[in-house]
């Protein structure tokens, strides 16, 4: 039972990692491959607030957002009225940057050989309901004017801006919201495994992250979820695979884009009127004995 | 000591030029950025590393097999990752995942052949520097300069006078009508992926050579990525200016600041370069057609 309990809170940790990068994959369709240097951000600010200056946890989480909501403002301002490619490809050089002054920032982050002492604050209980209210506030902002302007911008950048929408802005707004759920996802998970060091942040989690909102549906929040739950816990079901696990997961994940380009659920959501509907389908289905499907 | 860093930094910027080429020309011709870049370097570089040292073969059969292997393996990643991208026409979207994930499977098979292991390359040469003057010019460095420069010499010839260039310069401009001028632009494509694949296979080996071999080599492509974006997504000879403006900002903050700090400083100054000049030095301008 404690197996599978850390095993959860690990994933939901994750789970509100990816949500972060559905934000900005998934509605925007823009990438971010330095999305882990915000988690790292968020982890390393928050600990050391609390461990250093003596700092109550929620405020220290609070100025760790804050922290890398500024700092993601820094990185998106000259990236935001060009190509989509830049975001991508500046975050990815920013997460070297930050690979970089946590190694050498020895003195206050602890260097390569990582930062120890975190206190144990993350309980099962606040990551569950911290899931939960994230995952509502972005199924709320998606049906929203912002998340449709967004899914606007992610089909044609150019057609979006032929009808008025002020595409840098909703770029910049869809970054920081995700800068900020991932760098909360980072508070939480430095005060869980209680230890940080720069490698865990390398540019393949964010690749990793980025993956699981495809897996799931490149469209769809439900997807993302269940993706994370599939993914994240694939490894632990596989661990008897070990040396394979990234070829098999990188291997499946071709097969899906190859020949479900959209993903497990394309762009279904999870909603009593989908859910309904749902229902309804498979009670014809059954009826028809599954002779015309 | 100037001209020495001058020239450390041009041998340097001459490695990141063949990266941020070999990058460019793939997003040349499909406007994608090839994720997959930097495992290809690595898969590339660990080829020739494990036939030269079972047959101790010299540097150019290493440099060959090398390039051969990038090659082979950038058709290959094609055909597996992109072509029914392609053939449906979806969105560029999928390119990227596509080339992250093919990334991670490569990175996944050099972890598994070689472990979290490090390895050095045979050393090439007996003496390995020689001197002019007061300046003192390392033999792989003065070698990497050379070949870097044939390669891209070579390859600026074959894209602006030979057919093949032509082909591949119309299917960058717009794939369709290159199409319908009779171009065969599946085979185009392939070989678009062939070049950049030898081009990761040769930077592979001198990343090598300059460094010690890991299995996560690749993550050296964010150099080629930065310079890329300096000198101008897609504009190959942006990468090369851009590269090579690189090594010696590199190259001379080493010197100033040490190795640790350098990539910081360099992230900034390709901040500072987007917001000044955000199309870059070359001033290519790739816009996303409607």
């Amino acid at each position: 039972m404690a197996l599978l309990i850390s095993i959860l809170t690990s994933t939901l940790i994750t789970l509100i990692a990816v949500i972060g990068i559905y934000i900005l994959t998934g509605m925007t369709g823009l990438f971010s491959l330095g999305q882990a240097s915000f988690m790292a951000i968020g982890a390393y600010t928050s600990g050391l607030l609390v461990v250093k200056w003596g700092l109550p946890f929620p405020l220290a989480c609070l100025i760790a957002i804050f922290l890398a909501v500024l700092v993601g403002w820094i990185v998106g301002l000259p990236t935001v009225r060009l190509r989509r490619d830049y975001i991508s490809l500046v975050t990815l050089g920013f997460g070297e940057a930050i690979t970089a002054i946590l190694n050498r920032a020895t003195p206050l982050t602890g260097g390569a050989a990582g930062f120890v002492g975190i206190p144990p604050y993350t309980s099962f209980t606040l990551v569950l309901v911290s899931a939960v209210i994230i995952i509502a506030a972005v199924a709320m902002f998606k049906v929203s004017k912002f998340g449709r302007q967004c899914s606007a911008l992610r089909g044609d950048e150019l057609a979006a801006r032929a009808v008025g929408i002020n595409v840098p802005w909703i770029k910049m707004t869809a970054f920081l919201f995700s800068v900020a759920v991932t760098a909360y996802s980072g508070c939480l998970y430095a005060f869980y495994t209680t230890y940080v060091d720069p490698s865990i942040f390398g540019w393949r989690k964010s690749a990793d992250w980025v993956i699981m909102v495809f897996f799931g549906g490149s469209g769809s929040l439900t997807g993302a979820v269940l993706a994370t739950f599939i993914l994240s816990g694939l490894p632990e079901i596989l661990r008897f695979l070990a040396d394979y696990r990234s070829i098999f997961y990188a291997a499946l994940v071709l097969l899906i884009i190859n020949f479900k380009p959209s993903g497990l659920l394309g762009s279904w959501e999870l909603t009593p009127k989908n859910l309904r509907k749902l229902a309804r389908d498979i009670s014809l289905f059954m009826k028809k004995g599954g002779k015309n499907a | 000591m100037s001209l020495q860093i001058l020239i450390n930094g041009l041998a340097l910027g001459s490695v990141y030029a063949l990266i941020a080429t070999g990058f460019s020309l793939v997003f040349n011709v499909l406007k994608f950025s090839n994720f997959a870049y930097g495992a290809m370097m690595t898969c590339g570089a660990f080829f020739g590393y494990f036939l030269s040292a079972a047959n101790g073969w010299g540097l150019v059969p290493t440099l060959l097999v090398a390039m051969v292997s990038g090659a082979v393996l950038g058709l290959l990643g094609q055909v597996i990752a992109f072509q029914r991208i392609l053939n449906n026409n979806s969105s560029p979207i999928y390119f990227f995942v596509s080339s992250i994930t093919l990334g991670t499977l490569l990175e996944g098979f050099v972890t598994l052949k070689v472990g979290a292991n490090f390895y050095n390359y045979p050393r090439f040469f007996e003496s390995s520097t020689f001197k002019i003057g007061s300046v003192i010019i390392s033999k792989s460095d003065a070698m990497m300069f050379v070949l870097s420069a044939i390669a891209l010499l070579l390859l600026a010839y074959v894209i602006k006078y030979t057919r093949i260039g032509r082909a591949l310069r119309s299917v960058s401009f717009n794939r369709d009508n290159a199409s319908l001028m009779g171009i065969n632009v599946t085979m185009i494509i392939r070989l678009t992926f062939m070049v950049s694949g030898a081009l990761a296979g040769l930077s592979g080996v001198f990343l090598g050579i300059n460094y010690t071999l890991y299995p996560t080599l690749g993550s050296l492509v964010v150099k080629g990525f930065i310079a890329s974006v300096i000198g101008g997504l897609g504009s190959l000879s942006g990468a090369v200016i851009g590269a090579v403006l690189l090594g010696m900002m590199e190259t001379f903050l080493i010197h100033l600041i040490g190795s640790g700090y350098a990539p910081v400083v360099t992230f900034l100054i390709m901040l500072v370069f987007l917001l000044v000049r955000p199309r870059g030095i070359a001033g290519s301008n790739v816009q996303e057609k409607a």
